[in-house]
């Protein structure tokens, strides 16, 4: 007994080594009371509202809709074969790829050149640039629809008014919707992910930046060749955090919808929304959660397993386990 | 010869001050222009929200009417259907303050015995915080409705409290901030001392959490007074929405064929007045946010 928790420890990284030296081990019995009566409230609502629906989920997602009778993996077969549903996983991988490139370079560039010694009025932008997160993603959606809708927006009708235009632009029309929405997105987030990279790059070494700077390195090199790399990791935590937001896309296309019709099946999480709660169907929709769960996880594994040998994002959570 | 030797590095180092300054000039225009694309749709809101709907389709976007319609937006904003949208301030608050708190304090157990005590489901527990993290919400909408409809749970406060108050990430949070945060050598001193772990918890660890308390209460906060997805699920009666949902069946009623007067002021002043408070408040609570954001990602470097 003693033997396998002392073996634990050591294994748990260098956080404990400190601890290990410093404190008798094993815990006596009233600590690990103590610790089994503070985890316990977080056990009991992670089990009731977290690990029991993800379990029901998957139970749901065999049984056939409207009879709930064992249906094997009939519904997953249905999703499949669903061209709607490819549809939107399909649309929200081009929009992936081309979204959360600019919006990551964009909040890169802007978060290496406010720690850059160019900035002037560093913390007044870096300010400015994060206000968004304070913004709930309908009420983005609400006023970006406002300002794009071609009724409301004076400056959308001037190429017509110029002639240019057989009619006012209408940049929420379905062709335009998906960049109607990226412009949405990179407002809401581009900010956020901004400030991650930003509080990484004060953990710099100052040195290693000064000792650049006197060996006649430019700032533009410093950025580039230094502060970059130091930061890989971090850059890749802001891309897994945005890949799994896209294929969640749910909040800006039902507003935008409700305000420029649309469409009500533009991303996976409409569709699931859709055939639960308009159809009825909760097995099936159950299956297409289940499926973009799956999907979500895919898409992380697989960007992680790209960047693995090169960095770690989730490097905080070894120290732990 | 010297005298031309210091002219010409004067002039060199005029030429890097010229230089520099044009560098300057241009990226702070550059910073000004990405400013610009933050503020314009806040800015429009302020003013959209003084116009009354003639004027919203008749004036200059981004300027101020001549006759403001303020007053008038807020009294039909809070008289119209029955006076929901007061409702949908108090129930936002109420549904952000209580899972906010409930989620701190259970996070803060959580992590702060993963950290400083060795029992035997630490590494369970632990690998199952971090697990779930990877875990997309969507997954979980559908059966916690089904769930909530069996409990009779819809249509109720706790309904939407619980779920959102199961925050894995405060708990993984909090576990890494205890780490470093709480000394070992502070909890055995008061262990010699004589206090007993309840007591250690709360007059040694407490105070030094409560940064990364505050910290958590804010992330909580702000996701919850910003989630529209599963209030949208879990509720049906309009007097339970919080803003987010209130202010998107508004604006879903916009271009219903049949509606007698489209409520554009009412969603526009309702927009403004649900972002206003957080962003009042947000220089103040900057500091604390950034922090939680970038722990995951720089507390490994």
């Amino acid at each position: 007994m003693t033997a396998t928790l002392r073996q634990g420890a050591g294994r748990a990284g260098d956080a404990d080594r400190r601890t290990s030296a410093g404190r008798p081990r094993p815990a006596p019995r009233a600590q690990r009371r103590v610790a089994a009566g503070m985890t316990a409230p977080f056990l009991v609502l992670f089990a009731v509202f977290f690990v029991g629906p993800l379990i029901y989920s998957l139970v749901l997602s065999l049984k056939a809709g409207g009879t709930g009778a064992f249906a094997g993996l009939l519904n997953y077969h249905a999703v499949i074969g669903n061209a709607q549903y490819w549809g939107g996983v399909q649309r929200m991988a081009y929009f992936g790829v081309i979204q959360v490139t600019i919006m990551i370079g964009l909040a890169l560039v802007l978060a290496l050149y406010l720690d850059s010694t160019y900035c002037v009025g560093r913390k007044f932008f870096a300010l400015v640039y994060f206000l968004p997160y304070a913004v709930p993603g309908v009420i983005a959606a609400i006023m970006w629809a406002f300002l794009l809708e071609p009724d409301l927006d004076g400056a959308l009708k001037v190429p017509h008014l110029l002639g240019l235009a057989s009619g006012p632009l209408n940049p929420l029309g379905f062709r335009f919707a998906l960049y109607a929405i990226m412009l949405i997105v990179t407002w809401e987030f581009a900010g956020y992910n901004m400030t991650i990279l930003l509080t990484s790059l004060t953990n710099v070494p100052r040195q290693i930046v000064e000792a650049a700077r006197i060996d006649g390195c430019s700032e533009l090199g410093i950025a580039w060749r230094i502060k970059f790399p130091l930061i890989r990791r971090t850059v890749m935590f802001t891309v897994i955090l945005s890949i799994i937001g896209t294929l969640q896309l749910f909040n800006e296309p039902v507003l935008l919808n409700d305000i420029a019709s649309i469409g009500s099946s533009y991303t996976p999480n409409q569709i699931i929304y859709n055939t639960a709660f308009s159809f009825g169907n909760e097995p099936l929709a159950a299956a297409q959660s289940v499926l973009l769960a799956a999907i979500t996880i895919g898409a992380t594994v697989a960007f992680y397993g790209i960047i693995r040998r090169r960095a770690d994002p989730f490097g905080a959570t070894r120290r732990l386990r | 010869m010297t005298s031309a030797g210091t002219q010409a590095g004067r002039g060199a180092v005029r030429r890097a001050v010229r230089v520099r300054r044009v560098k300057v000039s241009v990226g702070t225009a550059l910073l000004v222009l990405a400013a610009a694309y933050v503020l314009a749709p806040l800015y429009w809101l302020l003013i959209a929200s003084t116009k009354n709907s003639s004027q919203l389709f008749s004036t200059s976007t981004f300027l101020p009417p001549a006759h403001l319609s303020l007053g008038a937006n807020a009294s039909s904003l809070f008289s119209y259907g029955g006076g929901d949208f007061k409702f949908w301030i108090i129930n936002s608050a109420v549904y952000a303050t209580v899972t906010a708190a409930l989620a701190t304090g259970v996070s803060t157990l959580t992590g702060y015995s993963l950290a400083k005590y060795r029992f035997r489901m630490r590494r369970p527990v632990f690998g199952l915080v971090v697990g779930s993290l990877m875990v997309p919400t969507t997954a979980l909408v559908v059966p916690l409705f089904m769930l909530e409809s069996y409990l009779h749970l819809n249509n109720s406060y706790q309904g939407v409290i619980l779920p959102l108050a199961v925050y894995p990430f405060g708990a993984y949070f909090m576990s890494i901030y205890a780490l470093d945060a709480v000394p070992d050598t502070l909890m055995d001193a008061a262990r010699i001392d004589g206090a007993g772990e309840l007591k250690i918890f709360w007059k040694v660890a407490r105070p030094v959490l409560m940064p990364g308390m505050a910290t958590l209460f804010l992330l909580a906060f702000i996701g919850t007074w910003n989630n529209y997805f599963l209030p949208l699920v879990l509720l049906g009666d309009p007097t339970r929405f919080p803003l987010t949902v209130g202010l998107a069946t508004w604006a879903s009623e916009l271009h219903l064929a049949g509606t007698s007067q489209p409520l554009y002021p009412e969603v526009i002043l309702g927009s403004l007045v649900s972002v206003l408070p957080l962003l009042i408040l947000f220089p103040f609570l900057q500091k604390y946010v950034a922090r939680g954001l970038t722990f995951g990602a720089i507390a490994g470097e």
